[in-house]
């Protein structure tokens, strides 16, 4: 008897002595990081969606205007609080958190995403054409419910994340400020990166009825079954963060989340510059089949393949996210490509940044110029010490923002953009301050 | 043949047959074990390198790769070998090291060490405890644990990412660059203090294991438990040993492995379970307990990470990687059993 006391007693120690270190008590209420910064503002007379902030440079398709419409008397009230809520609501790394959305042209392509995989190469942008653009046809569109016109106001959202990250706490922390700040009501399911559990959960919030659902998807390719059950069941559903595949388009209001493709071009742009238009490059990607791999390894390919075709790529690997184990294949490819290694670009810019920065250490090759996606506290410590040469800025708040800001103007009544991205700035030495305190 | 005839009445023969069929090779695989495979391994990256597998960077890159594996190994083998089969608590013992570890680096560098390694010890007594004297199923005791102490962070540090720069004060910064140097230290320029450590820990476990009571008391309860009983050993006490030791070598491969990523979180040491529990079984060492050897466990961590060097030189893509380790590492446990059954130990 008195062994079992003392085995519970054990374990007692171990959970009060983690709540004693981090002062437990007094700080764990969901305080999200990201702060308002004023009061809010008295609310603007109803207009149009203001202008689209920060114009994207490079090789990009030109980005048009995002929400436009009036706003319904009945909405006046909640128009006026999201504008307020646009002004006062700010992240950790004091930008905007509810930003306008950025949209992009689609250039045309001869054929549908059979024909261009067969006929254009992986190293060519039209390859990937319909994976780089949500290309869907607006003709098998379903049917969606109208908008009630009358604000978001009191409506509640329910948000379905894909699983338990220090990027999705930041995440779901920011998109419930978000909610406050515009007067929604919000509940979260996290699946645990499961994807049944996430059907579960798409089945209980449809039986919730809630007058929203959005949702970051675990898998491109099962979106649509899951936008076209809430569809189905008469509630407006709502992409965020990642890319679902072109078809499940036709059963979601708007997608919101970072343009991935685009960034990664520009980060290509840069790296291609910077090595003088020569070299070889190894990729790192995410993993195989989401969005971001495609995204990641294919976009920074295509466009080097494009721009300076005297950039040969060397290898793809996809050894996953531990930093031992990238620092491996990157050691490896060191040892094995010796000075034809000139970059590596990596899908992402904590771990996986770590481990190929630490094997170029280790080597003596700190000329090998790296540039990764993200925005972590690594990422940005690796720009400062000069071990990463950029990486794109993916805001994790910003994100969650656009979302909570698309549904409310969805919510007033206005008419919305389908694709709504995020705006696109990369990060460099130059510029590393204004990307700081990190997000998560 | 002779000698069963010569005992016709008995209904089966005296002679074990298996030993009959015994071959040199089998004689050999069962005497060499994993480290014919190093040794082939070594051979062919030789082949597919050009000459450039023996570099000290090429050595330091597959040392460095299987470090934090080895330190966990070089624990885990205890668990293994007293016939507990495996530790699903690994990850979250690695995660735990890790995060107290950074929350307590305000008590300096040698302070957040010891928090790490202490929390190992806590952990390591609360399995042993439970399996040891409770008699808790190890699998799913462990298992549950992971839950347990994984939501207890997650609660706790609210899912964030904890870094030692964001926790140290001023008077403390020096201790959060020392500790993200540990996995960045390279003794004499060429050998990371990382693979030194874990070299160093198999050397201490191979003594614990054949220079101590503990090791043959071990084996005679990984062996069989009951005989272990009944011929007077402690198996509580052992089996709590052996766990407080896992505790105690993942909690140390956690704390590299948060100085590595420069940050603690929950998630710190997924799959580590699974990645140690292959080079252990890779090295001959029975899921069953009472069979195996440290020299080995360490022969199947350098596998693990020859095989992986070797196949990133021929340049194989990823998932060919993972066809091909898959393909190897079944080889090997099937000429562990294969050779065990020819020898008639198993």
């Amino acid at each position: 008897m008195m062994k079992k006391s003392l085995a519970v007693m054990l374990s007692g120690v171990l959970v009060l002595s983690a709540g004693f270190m981090t002062g437990c008590g007094s700080s764990s209420s969901a305080a999200p990081e990201a702060s308002a910064e004023s009061e809010a503002p008295a609310a603007p007379e109803a207009s149009a969606a203001p202008e689209a902030s920060a114009a994207p440079e490079a090789s990009a398709p030109a980005e048009t205007s995002a929400a436009t419409g009036e706003v319904p008397a009945a909405a006046q009230e909640s128009y006026a609080k999201l504008l307020a809520a646009e002004e006062s609501l700010m992240t950790t790394d004091n930008h905007p958190m509810m930003a306008e959305g950025l949209s992009f042209d689609i250039p045309a392509v001869d054929g549908d995403s059979a024909y261009c995989e067969e006929n254009y190469e992986e190293n060519e942008a039209a390859h990937w054409h319909y994976k780089e653009y949500i290309d869907w046809d607006t003709a098998n569109d379903a049917t969606f419910p109208e908008s009630p016109a009358d604000g978001q106001i009191g409506k509640k959202v329910i948000c379905i994340v894909h699983g338990a990250h220090a990027w999705t706490t930041c995440y779901t922390d920011a998109f419930k400020a978000a909610c406050d700040a515009v007067g929604m009501e919000v509940e979260v399911f996290d699946p645990n990166w499961d994807q049944s559990t996430q059907d579960g959960y798409i089945d209980q919030a449809i039986n919730e009825r809630p007058d929203a659902i959005a949702l970051i998807p675990l898998s491109a390719d099962h979106a649509t079954q899951q936008f076209k059950k809430i569809t189905d069941a008469g509630i407006p559903a709502f992409c965020s963060n990642t890319t679902p595949e072109a078809d499940a388009m036709n059963y979601i209001i708007a997608y919101t989340g970072p343009n991935d493709w685009y960034q990664m071009r520009k980060l290509a742009d840069m790296l291609g510059e910077k090595l003088g238009g020569k070299g070889g490059v190894a990729y790192i990607t995410h993993n195989v089949g989401g969005s971001p791999y495609y995204a990641r390894c294919y976009g920074p390919l295509t466009e080097l393949a494009e721009k300076y075709p005297d950039i040969q790529t060397l290898d793809i690997q996809s050894p996953g996210f531990e930093a031992a184990d990238v620092k491996q294949v990157v050691s490896d490819w060191i040892t094995k490509y010796g000075d034809q290694l000139n970059a590596i670009v990596l899908a992402d810019d904590s771990d996986q940044a770590i481990g190929a920065s630490e094997a170029c250490k280790a080597a003596g090759r700190t000329d090998i110029v790296i540039v990764a996606a993200g925005i972590s506290q690594q990422g940005l410590d690796l720009v400062k010490s000069g071990d990463l040469f950029g990486l794109s800025y993916q805001t994790c708040q910003g994100d969650a923002g656009l979302c909570v800001r698309t549904i409310s103007e969805w919510f007033c009544g206005i008419d919305i953009n389908r694709v709504n991205y995020l705006s696109t700035d990369v990060c460099t030495a130059d510029n590393v301050a204004d990307f700081e305190p990190c997000q998560w | 043949m002779s000698e069963v005839k010569k005992n016709e009445n008995t209904t089966a023969p005296k002679v074990d047959t298996r030993k009959m069929e015994i071959n040199k090779f089998s004689l050999l695989f069962n005497k060499m074990g994993i480290w014919i495979i190093v040794i082939a391994l070594m051979i062919l990256g030789m082949i597919v390198s050009k000459g450039q597998f023996f570099t000290s960077s090429n050595i330091q890159s597959i040392l460095e790769a299987v470090a934090l594996t080895g330190m966990v190994c070089s624990g885990l083998f205890y668990v293994t070998y007293s016939g507990n089969m495996t530790d699903m608590s690994v990850p979250i013992t690695m995660a735990f090291g890790g995060v107290m570890a950074i929350q307590c680096i305000n008590f300096g560098f040698i302070g957040a060490i010891l928090a790490g390694v202490l929390t190992g010890v806590v952990i390591g007594l609360i399995n042993g405890f439970m399996i040891g004297k409770m008699r808790a199923n190890a699998i799913i005791w462990t298992l549950a644990l992971n839950l347990l102490l994984s939501g207890v962070i997650r609660v706790v540090w609210q899912g964030k990412m904890l870094y030692a720069e964001k926790i140290a004060d001023e008077a403390h910064q020096n201790s959060a660059n020392l500790f993200y140097s540990i996995s960045r230290t390279y003794i004499g320029g060429i050998i990371s203090l990382m693979a030194i450590v874990m070299l160093v820990m198999f050397v201490i476990s191979w003594l614990i294991l054949t220079q101590t009571g503990f090791g043959q008391k071990l084996k005679i309860i990984g062996t069989n438990y009951e005989v272990a009983r009944f011929s007077g050993i402690d198996c509580t006490k052992q089996i709590i040993t052996a766990y407080v030791i896992n505790g105690v070598c993942s909690s140390i491969a956690g704390i590299f492995y948060a100085a590595l990523r420069k940050c603690a979180s929950y998630e710190n040491g997924t799959g580590y379970d699974f990645d140690a529990l292959t080079a252990i079984l890779l090295g001959g060492v029975a899921l069953t307990g009472g069979k195996g050897s440290m020299v080995g466990t360490f022969g199947g961590v350098l596998a693990y990470g020859l095989l992986n060097n070797c196949l990133s030189w021929i340049g194989l893509g990823t998932y060919t990687k993972y066809l091909v380790q898959g393909i190897v590492f079944l080889f090997i446990v099937w000429m562990n059993t294969y050779s065990n059954r020819k020898l008639g130990k198993a």
